[in-house]
């Protein structure tokens, strides 16, 4: 149905990856509406600064309508045709009705948002993996298919789509369960109100519950923070006679794990193996809901550790990145891709792990034991399974399949299931990387090697025989009941070379770095720097001033963890040793530095 | 199943002007939704022995319909912000505001839902009057073909929510800009009007701030007290309050209900 010519094809595809020349349709803050700007009552000082639509942007990119035209296919109501493309199923299978799913793309040129900075601290509370996406934007879809013979087509096609950098994939969907049945009837007023609604909200701020009103509803969220004790949940859904007036979501970006994996359940525990190192793996699903829920699912079965590789929940021919993840002349990418267009299953015919998702009934689940063998995987029509040829390295853990499958034959709710899963994956991923967590704090230099007229000390290297040395007293065997071949997870062919940990290091580096600059930059404020001075020469002094200026404009910038009332004392400083200096260099002090 | 939510705690306090001890009066006795001097007894028992049940973080949803530029945004700004603003300003499809209060020593809140008047958003508006508790019609008391739209706009408004459950308020705006004589013509043919359609009649300034947070407190412990009383009787003999507390396994769910039915029994 939304398969396009492939001459066609080819000229679309090239099209520039811009996201901001899409037309009337939809509506973004790149367009000249002018509206009021928020004026919530729970005003946060720092949100008083918010210009029209920055609170719209703090949500979302922008929302598009995609229709479906007979002559001309998707490209009809918005210019980016790879969202085009996106926006609906390419899958034979007939989605009729409404389909909600979602995809990811990469963010075209590289234009910086105004509001980047103040995002980057709102950002800071959130947990790794509920982080806004650098380089990545998130498309969520509502698609309705429905039969009308007053089209040519005899069918009405349209998506409501939303782009934002957030990864709050449950929000989002709930959102536009509000939305979009009211748009699709109502028509465009009712997105200029939803809008407008949307400009209003509080921005996304990790901690606290946010009440964002939509469409004559409530929802009530919160989201999450990295304090949070994992796998807890502030927030508890509300009771059924409210739902009218206000939805209560106990989570914004949880999927549910059993139902996802349900298909394949039998080897979760490989899976969990196979994302956490980061490996190329495809699944491959009759309908886009399905393929991107599934690849969600995997992302997000390695939390807190975050997922630092590409995946795309709904990956499409049309995509910019086809040729490169398909190419045969290279390894495959470390990338999860979910797909619905049987053509995938030639194309990635040599990809290492495959995930088939069919139809499945509960029957056939109990023949999926096994693991099947790649050379088995036909082109059309194969069997639901994974396909590999891979050893996993831990030994197989019994018992949570069985807790599961007594869940299935008790006919125990999905949503204890999916908890009792979800825990099982966290504590699997928590064993994995509290040796790391230990190495990596024994990386610290010494308090009392921290002095304030050096620069802060160095984090000490991550060398890895040291680190594999770690592992045979305190290895996960302390943690976990799993037996198996732990160590060679980590091996340096494995995890250690894997843009997860690679990810995860980073982040650990850079706050343990910024740890050590707020620390050195407590140290400096205790000093009393006036008397330092008197012994020294004015060259000198001017010299201190400007370095601390500089300290201190780091700190502001990168919120740097200092104890509160640091930087004030630290901003007295640099008052009293300009006020010791000659009167015409102070002015010249005082002045704010031109950049 | 009820289920309460535990993380209450994140919420702030309610404010200190936002407590409510006593039933607010009505403004008008002969147009009031009923004059009774003091909160329902049943309603009182159970705010006393604290078996409100969910009504304790329920929510009742206000809407404000009436025609362009009667003062239905400033009506709201005056008493959720103590602002006034004289420059108009349109509504943009809706406002929203959220108002928490404290009636008889539970906590109560009032979405204010604040629609558009512009005929452009007339197709919307349905969407934002669901579920509506209580519908708020206002008019300005110098321009008596505002009144005259009232009934529209009450019409609009119940197409999309139960007649029967809905509480409603007639409000006449912008009462600082009428002289008495005036006012009084106005008066009463809004009374007239307010009772035929079982409404409450209201007059108000936004600008000087004239029982604006005397009606905002009337509606809030109507509302409340219409909720108190219906959750009271949907449970009938079941105490409500009775928090039912879902672990992740069903065996707990199962335990928990069968120790519940056993307690209906005695």
């Amino acid at each position: 149905m939304a398969l396009q010519g492939p001459e066609e094809v080819g000229e679309q595809v090239e099209e520039p990856e811009d996201l901001d020349d899409q037309d009337a349709s939809s509506i973004s803050p790149a367009e000249e509406i002018t509206l009021p700007p928020g004026t919530g009552g729970d005003e946060e000082p720092e949100e008083a600064f918010l210009l029209p639509w920055d609170r719209f942007s703090s949500w979302l990119h922008c929302i598009c309508v995609v229709g479906f035209d007979l002559e001309l296919g998707q490209a009809v109501e918005v210019k980016t045709t790879r969202i085009c493309y996106l926006s609906f199923p390419d899958s034979n299978s007939g989605c009729l009705g409404d389909t909600q799913f979602c995809f990811r793309f990469r963010q075209g040129s590289n234009r910086k948002s105004s509001l980047g900075c103040f995002l980057e601290n709102t950002d800071r509370d959130a947990p790794p993996c509920l982080k806004r996406e650098q380089g990545h934007y998130y498309g969520y879809v509502y698609f309705r298919q429905v039969r009308d013979k007053s089209l040519k087509r005899g069918y009405f096609q349209k998506s409501l789509v939303l782009i934002s950098k957030l990864p709050y994939v449950t929000f989002f969907h709930s959102l536009l369960k509000i939305m979009a049945p009211e748009y699709f009837e109502k028509q465009e007023p009712c997105l200029e109100a939803a809008c407008n609604d949307i400009d209003r909200w509080p921005t996304p701020h990790p901690g606290r519950v946010l009440t964002l009103p939509i469409m004559g509803v409530v929802i009530k969220v919160r989201i999450p923070t990295c304090y949070d004790k994992p796998g807890t949940s502030q927030l508890v859904q509300s009771a059924q006679g409210d739902s009218l007036v206000s939805i209560i979501l106990p989570t914004i970006h949880e999927v549910d794990l059993f139902r996802c994996f349900y298909p394949v359940f039998f080897h979760i525990q490989m899976l969990w193996e196979l994302v956490l190192l980061g490996e190329a793996l495809v699944v491959m699903a009759p309908s886009p809901a399905e393929s991107s829920e599934t690849v969600l699912a995997l992302v997000s079965c390695v939390s807190p550790l975050r997922y630092c590789s590409d995946f795309r929940p709904y990956f499409t021919i049309h995509d910019s990145e086809f040729k490169e993840y398909t190419t045969r002349t290279q390894a495959p990418p470390s990338v999860i891709l979910g797909v619905t267009n049987p053509f995938f299953a030639k194309t990635l015919q040599h990809w290492p792990h495959i995930i088939r998702i069919g139809d499945m009934k509960q029957a056939e689940v109990a023949k999926q034991m096994k693991v099947k063998k790649l050379k088995n995987l036909k082109t059309l029509d194969s069997k639901p399974g994974v396909y590999t040829a891979y050893k996993p390295y831990l030994s197989k853990d019994e018992e949570i399949i069985k807790q599961l499958q007594k869940g299935v034959q008790q006919k125990r709710p999905s949503a204890a299931q999916n908890a009792i899963l979800r825990r099982y994956f966290l504590e699997l991923t928590q064993s994995f990387i509290i040796p790391l967590e230990r190495y990596v704090a024994s990386l610290m230099p010494l308090q009392k090697s921290i002095s304030p007229w050096k620069s802060p000390p160095q984090l000490r290297p991550f060398v890895q025989p040291d680190f594999m040395k770690t592992l045979e007293k305190a290895g996960p065997q302390l943690t976990s009941r799993l037996k198996g071949d732990w160590i060679g997870l980590y091996r340096c062919q494995h995890f250690l070379k894997s843009p997860n940990f690679d990810g995860w290091f980073r982040s650990r580096k850079r706050e343990m770095t910024q740890k050590l600059e707020a620390l050195h930059l407590e140290a400096l404020c205790e000093e009393d720097l006036q008397q330092r001075i008197q012994k020294h020469t004015e060259v000198e002094a001017v010299d201190l001033v400007l370095k601390l200026k500089d300290k201190l404009s780091q700190a502001e910038r990168e919120q740097l963890p200092v104890r509160p009332g640091t930087l004030s004392k630290l901003r007295a400083h640099i008052q009293a040793v300009i006020l010791a200096l000659p009167e015409d260099l102070q002015g010249i002090l005082h002045k704010p530095p031109t950049s | 199943m009820s289920l309460r939510v535990s993380g209450m705690s994140v919420f702030p306090p309610v404010r200190r002007d936002r407590i409510i001890a006593q039933l607010p009066q009505a403004f008008r006795k002969e147009a009031a939704l009923h004059v009774t001097e003091e909160f329902n007894n049943k309603v009182r028992t159970a705010c006393q022995e604290q078996r409100t049940g969910t009504v304790g973080f329920k929510i009742s949803k206000v809407i404000v319909v009436g025609d362009l530029a009667v003062g239905k945004t400033c009506l709201i700004n005056r008493f959720c912000k103590d602002a006034f603003d004289k420059n108009y300003k349109a509504t943009i499809g809706v406002d929203f505001e959220m108002e928490r209060f404290e009636v008889l020593g539970v906590p109560f809140s009032l979405q204010l839902w604040d629609t558009a008047g512009q005929e452009r958003f007339k197709c919307i508006a349905s969407t934002y009057y669901r579920g509506a508790q209580v519908v708020i019609i206002a008019f300005d008391v110098n321009d008596i073909a505002s009144l005259g739209h009232a009934r529209q706009w009450l019409e609009d408004a119940l197409k999309e929510n139960d007649p029967t459950s809905v509480q409603l308020f007639l409000v006449g705006t912008k009462k600082d800009l009428s002289s008495p004589a005036q006012y009084s013509r106005i008066e009463q043919d809004a009374v007239k009007f307010a009772r035929e359609i079982h409404a409450e009649y209201w007059a108000v300034s936004s600008l000087t701030g004239e029982n604006v947070k005397e009606f905002f407190f009337r509606v809030a412990g109507l509302a409340f007290e219409t909720n108190v009383l219906a959750e009271l009787e949907k449970s009938g003999s079941r105490q409500i309050g009775d928090v039912v507390r879902i672990n992740s396994t069903s065996s707990n769910l199962c335990t928990t209900t069968k120790k519940k039915q056993a307690n209906c029994c005695q």
